[in-house]
Order: structure tokens, then sequence, then C-alpha cells
């Protein structure tokens, strides 16, 4: 017995050593983890931090930009009122000359308007784009020198993620592209940041681009010449056209052409998302790549072949997409 | 369902024997069956649009050998360094999971049109009641003098991805300084008109990279080829001297290889290469010849539908085919598979048929963000795929829109994959 206990006390140390040690090796592997673990939430929280910091940054920028194109607008609102308190008799005498037409019509303007009556037009634009000697870029960026300039490439401002790839794409601002953009800017350029319903009188805008006109040192874009050279838009987005309701099973087979580019579940991977759009946006879109004024040749392409039926089909498809 | 099919596969055997007596559609069994043959841009497009569409009425199998599906788009891409191996294999997970279709890893060895059925390296038999086969292509024996199968690992065709193309891009970067790397490109029609050339420019990209004194021999039996001007551009700017494209006009066509000795004979005279892609003229992946249905070396086919002209029971799409106008290409097969489907549910279930529409577009990357592409779209007409309208890059286009098109092709790689995969 007592031979026993004698063996038994050394053998039983040697064991709480070995465990004892296998613990304290467990432990140190624990901590080891657990330091990994801190350290890496640290990690992680560091860059939590700048990417809150840097979205704050863009949240201010965004926030001074409304700021001062509210003031902008503010400005804007009191000149027009000074200038109907100045002459009610004119504001009241001014008939609509042209009854408004929800009709796309370029072609028939053709040529440059008055640069004269399109400084007064011009007024609509002045709350965020400034012309002429010592432009800069406001909200909108200077419009010196816009005949020819590449869509979304004025050094240093920030435009629309849209309005640079469509730049990418090859938009330049000519006649025929600016006339568009006027007239519907998202007919050109869905996402646009500029926040501006369109000028819907042609004249208007003949007038317009005859005061861009003055201001850019290098028209060569102008055909000047040969005034019939402006793209003819044989477009006609009529209430008709928007009011088409796609069906859409064909929309569905037909959306199969898409999804080859276009990921259905609407991931972004170089070539934009499409689902979920709203429907006149879309039909918008597709007629401007049909009629050639987006510039992108895969989508000219399969614009090209699509029926208005077709296009509202898609439309409707991938509208209804979530 | 998942049961059923189980078991239906099981008994796939003891089913082929009563199958032999002809029978109506939906006559004596449950849901139509649908049995795809290739599951690359074709196979696994048609298998999951009809699965899709069908939502279940239809049985679709899936028989593909391979367990990892490795494209052949982008995988010149991986030769110049511009993706991992890893990033353009994928699996039949989803197809499975999501969309209920049979992935079936094996090889079909043999069709029977009579009795319908398709017979399995593995010994099973598959009953169907449309067929769509979409095997890509293999290649015409003695097309190159010199090379066969059993040279293509010293000569590796990388034309189907893979492991054949990790073995090209090994022997390419282990070829000694100022080495020389020949290619024989294939004569027309072959997979992806401007695939040799792509892959020209990507050699060239790595060796500019790693070996820059190396040389590039092309030797092209056409006098011409796809994106010619832009390629020729594109060496040009970026790999001057370096590619030594030898065409029809210059004996081009006129090949015999070595593979023992590592040389290449063109028009008589021989070059001892370091290392030789040699891409040999192609034909109808061989399920095709054995079911019966081609034409020459390819399956002729209705536009309307993708049916085979000799068989209406059997599609056949993407590569293999002999159809019109259409470029052998992941994104037209892509393409025809979906009026394929859409064909086969209107047959099998009663399901709206809209006319067949099809488009393609090819990028190509010539070197590092200086993309190029080329496209059309088509619509079937009683004798073949005819071309509707198309388009292609210019010569002398700026970097900007360089960049964004081989930005754009990535998307692409994203969507097509998706569409295919799940």
């Amino acid at each position: 017995m007592s031979n026993t206990k004698n063996l038994f006390i050394p053998i039983m140390s040697g064991v709480v050593l070995v465990l004892g040690v296998a613990y304290g090796l467990t432990a140190r592997d624990h901590r080891d983890a657990e330091f990994q673990a801190l350290s890496d939430k640290v990690a992680t929280l560091e860059e939590n931090e700048g990417y809150a910091e840097s979205k704050a940054e863009a949240y201010r920028s965004e926030a001074e930009a409304n700021a001062q194109q509210i003031a902008a607008l503010k400005d804007q609102l009191a000149a027009l009122q000074a200038e109907l308190d100045a002459k009610p008799e004119v504001a009241e005498a001014a008939p609509e000359e042209e009854p408004q037409s929800d009709t796309v019509e370029v072609a028939s303007t053709g040529s440059l308007g008055d640069a004269a009556k399109g400084e007064e037009v011009f007024k609509k634009c002045q709350a965020c784009h400034q012309l002429g000697q010592g432009a800069e870029d406001r909200v909108g960026p200077h419009l010196n020198g816009i005949f020819g300039r590449r869509a979304g490439a004025h050094a240093d401002f920030n435009y629309s993620n849209d309005m640079v790839m469509m730049g990418k794409d090859g938009l330049t601002w000519t006649l025929a592209t600016l006339d568009a953009y006027l007239e519907n800017p998202k007919a050109l350029v869905s996402r646009t940041r500029m926040n501006f319903a369109g000028l819907k009188k042609p004249q208007d805008r003949a007038d317009i681009l005859a005061y861009l006109r003055v201001y850019s040192d290098d028209p060569q874009n102008i055909p000047e010449a040969a005034p019939t050279a402006m793209a003819t838009r044989e477009v006609e987005l009529s209430e008709d056209i928007l009011a088409i309701e796609g069906d859409p099973d064909y929309g569905e087979y037909l959306s199969s052409e898409c999804t080859t580019c276009h990921q259905a579940d609407g991931s972004v991977d170089g070539i934009p998302s499409i689902t979920s759009w709203p429907e006149e946006d879309f039909v918008i879109a597709m007629h401007a790549y049909k009629v050639k004024l987006r510039p992108h040749p895969v989508m000219q392409m399969m614009a090209g072949r699509l029926s208005d039926e077709e296009i509202a089909a898609l439309a409707a498809y991938f509208g209804s997409l979530n | 369902m998942t049961l059923n099919r189980r078991s239906f596969i099981g008994a796939g055997a003891a089913v082929a024997a009563t199958l032999s007596a002809p029978m109506v559609l939906g006559d004596g069994h449950g849901k139509p069956r649908v049995v795809v043959i290739g599951g690359g841009a074709g196979g696994a497009t048609a298998a999951r649009y009809i699965a899709k569409g069908s939502k279940g009425a239809i049985d679709v199998t899936l028989v593909e050998p391979t367990r990892t599906y490795y494209t052949c788009f982008f995988s010149n891409l991986y030769i110049g360094g511009f993706r991992e191996m890893s990033s353009i294999g994928h699996s039949y997970g989803k197809l499975a999971a999501d969309y209920g279709i049979n992935v079936v890893h094996d090889w079909a060895i043999g069709i029977d049109r009579d009795a319908k059925t398709v017979s399995l390296a593995g010994g099973a038999k598959l009953p169907y009641d449309r067929l769509i086969l979409s095997p890509g292509i293999d290649f015409v024996d003695g097309a190159v003098p010199g090379w066969d199968v059993s040279a293509q690992n010293k000569m590796p065709h990388a034309y189907k991805a893979g492991s054949q193309t990790e073995l090209l891009k090994a022997q390419i970067e282990s070829m000694p300084e100022g080495g020389t790397f020949a290619m024989v490109a294939p004569p027309n029609p072959f997979r992806c008109p401007p695939g040799p050339y792509e892959r020209v420019s990507m050699v060239a990209h790595l060796l500019k990279e790693k070996n820059p004194t190396a040389k590039i021999i092309v030797a092209d039996p056409k006098p011409k080829f796809s994106k010619m001007a832009l390629f020729q551009e594109g060496w040009a700017n970026h790999y001057d001297g370096m590619i030594d494209w030898i065409g029809e006009d210059f004996g081009g066509g006129n090949v015999e290889v070595n593979a023992d000795e590592m040389t290449v004979s063109i028009d008589g005279e021989v070059t001892k290469v370091d290392a030789c892609n040699v891409i040999p003229a192609m034909k109808a992946g061989k399920i095709c010849e054995m079911a019966g249905i081609t034409e020459g070396n390819w399956a002729p086919v209705i536009g309307h539908t993708m049916q085979s002209r000799i068989d209406e029971n059997i599609h056949v799409l993407g590569d293999a085919t002999n159809q019109g106008d259409m470029p052998k290409s992941g994104f037209s097969a892509n393409s025809q598979a979906k009026v394929a489907a859409m064909a086969v549910r209107g047959a099998l279930t009663g399901s709206k048929v809209f006319p067949a529409k099809f488009s393609n577009t090819c990028w190509s990357l010539i070197d590092t963000d200086d993309g190029v592409k080329v496209g059309a779209t088509y619509e079937a007409t009683d004798e073949k795929i005819a071309k509707v309208d198309g388009f292609i890059s210019k010569t002398g286009e700026d970097a900007a829109l360089r960049r964004q098109t081989y930005e754009e092709s990535v998307g692409w790689y994203a969507g097509i994959t998706s569409d295919m995969f799940g």
C-alpha cells in the first residue's frame, strides 16, 4: 500500500507536469489566436474608419454642390421675378409660337439659330454653367469650347459615371448630340447629374447652340458649310411610343440576348446593369442607340433591329426584375 | 423529382429496352426528356434555359465529361498572364442544385436515333424526346503533316482549354533567351476566328516581359484573318519586330512539323523552334459523326430552330454546326442555345415560340488595356442563319476607348458565364 502510494506521487506529479506544460502550450496557442483575431479586428475597424471618412467626404462635397445649386437657383428665380415685375406686358404678350410637341424633330432645324436669342435662353442654364471669358466650373462644367469636346472629358470636373462612360464610348459634343442632350438629357446619358428637364422647342435649342458656338474657338465639328450634315434624327419618341405596353413573355425571350453581357442579377462588372430601370428611361435609351445618337457600337447594333414593340417588351421585362 | 430521375438513370438499361418500341410523345412515360451532350457555351446554356423556362415540366440531363469546365474564351488571357486558370474554371453545381438539371459526368459514345437513346461510356443509356448536341470541335486527322494527338504533349494545340493551355504556357515560359515560338494556324472554318491571333498577342506580351529577344513565327494557310488590320496595327505598336506572320502567299499553308526534333518546315524552310503551338484543321465533335448527322466536317442545321437537317429530334449548337454566317464562338453558341431552348420547349410543352434572333460579339486583347471587338446580328432564313448588321473596332482608336473595350470584355465574361452556369 505504502509502496503504491510512493509510486503514485511521482507518477501523478509527472502527469500534472505534462498536463501543465500541455495546458501552457495550449493557452499560448489560444493567446496567439486571440492576439491575431484582435489585430484583425483592429485592422478591419481601421479600414472601416477610412471607408466611413471617404464616404463622409463624398457626402460633404455633394451637400456643398447642392447648396451651391440651391443658391444659384434662388438667384435665377429672383432674376426671373425681377424680369417679370419689370415688364409684365411682355410676359403676357408672349404667345406660345409653337404648339408643345412631344415628337422629336430635330432635322427640321438643321442649322444654327440666333445667338442673341440663345443668350436669353441660356439664362436657364446659368445657374449651373458658365460661358464666356473667365468661365469656370461651377455645379456644371464651363461650356467654353464645348463643340468637338469629348463628353465627360473636361479635366478635374466630377462627372457622373454614365457621362464618363459615354465619353469613353466616343460621345463627342456636336450639333446633333448637343441638340439631343438639350432636348432630353436622359436620351443620351441615362443617369446624368444634370438635373434639367430639357428644352422642348427646337428653335430654343438652335438658338442656344448658336450662342454656345460663339465661345467655341475650334468649331471644326460645326457643319456651317453644310447645315444638312447634322445627323437626321428620325426617332419619334412620341407619347404613342412611350405608351406601348410590352409583351412580357416576348420581353423575356428577347432579354436572353441582353443577358449574355448584362448580368441578369444586376451585377456590374465592366458592363452596366440594366435591371430595375424605369421603363421610360429604358425606352428612351434604346431609341437613342437605335438612331446612333449614343455611340456604343454593340448597343447600336442590338437596338438597331428592335422594333418599338420589342423595345417596350424589353423595358417591361427588365423593369419588372428585382 | 430528384428521386425519380435517379431511379430513372439507375434503371437506364431497362428503360432503354422498353423504349426500343416506337412511341408517341407523352405516351408511356411522364415528363418529356431532353438530353444535352456537352456542357460548354451551347450545352450549358441550353440546359439552363430549358430547365428555367419549363419550370420543371421537362426533365433535363446534361452529359459532360469534365467536372470543372475551363472556358476556351479568356484562356488566351491566362497565357498572357491576365487571368488565373482558376478564374476560367466553372462547376456544374448550380445547374444541378438551382435548376434541377441532372448533370452526368460521362462521355457520350453512341446515339441510337431510332430508339432515341444515348449510350454513355459508363454503360448507361439515356432515352430522350429531344437531343441537343453541343460537343464543340475535334481535329481533322492528318491536317498538319507530322502532327497527331500523340504529339500534343510536345506541340500542344491548346484549343480545348485546360491542361493543354497550361502546358503551352509552361513551354513558352521555359524557352531559352532569344528562342523561337511557332504557331501553325488553322484553315477556315475553325473555332474562334480571332483566337489564334489573340493568342499570338498574348504570347508576345508574355515574351516581352520575360524574354524580349524571343521571336514568334506564325504559319498560316489563310491569306487574311479576323480583325487582321487591328491585330497588325497592335503588333506593330506593342511588339515591333517580334512577330513574323507568314500567310498563304508566302507558303504559310505548306507546313510540316516534327515534334521529336522540334522543327517546323514552312514552304520547305526548316526552322528549329523552342515551343510550338499546332492548331490543326477542325471538324464537329466526334459524337456528331457517330450520330450520322454530319455532312462533310460539320452538322448542318435549320436556323429557325437549330434542328439538325438530318434528324428533327436532334438540335445541334455552336462550333459543331454548319449554320451559315455566324462565326464559331462561345457567344454564338450561347445565342443559338437560347433559340434551340425556345424551340424545344415549344415542341415539348407547347410554350410560345418567337422568331429566332442571334447575335455575336468577339472581344480580343492585344496588350494591356488594348481591347478590340467585332460583332454582328443575325436572323434565320430558310437557307441559313444570315447576317443582318455588324461592326468592328477601328484602327487608331484612342487609349480610353480601347481600355473601355477590354473592361467591357471582362464584364461580358462575367455575364456569359453566369448565363451558362447560373
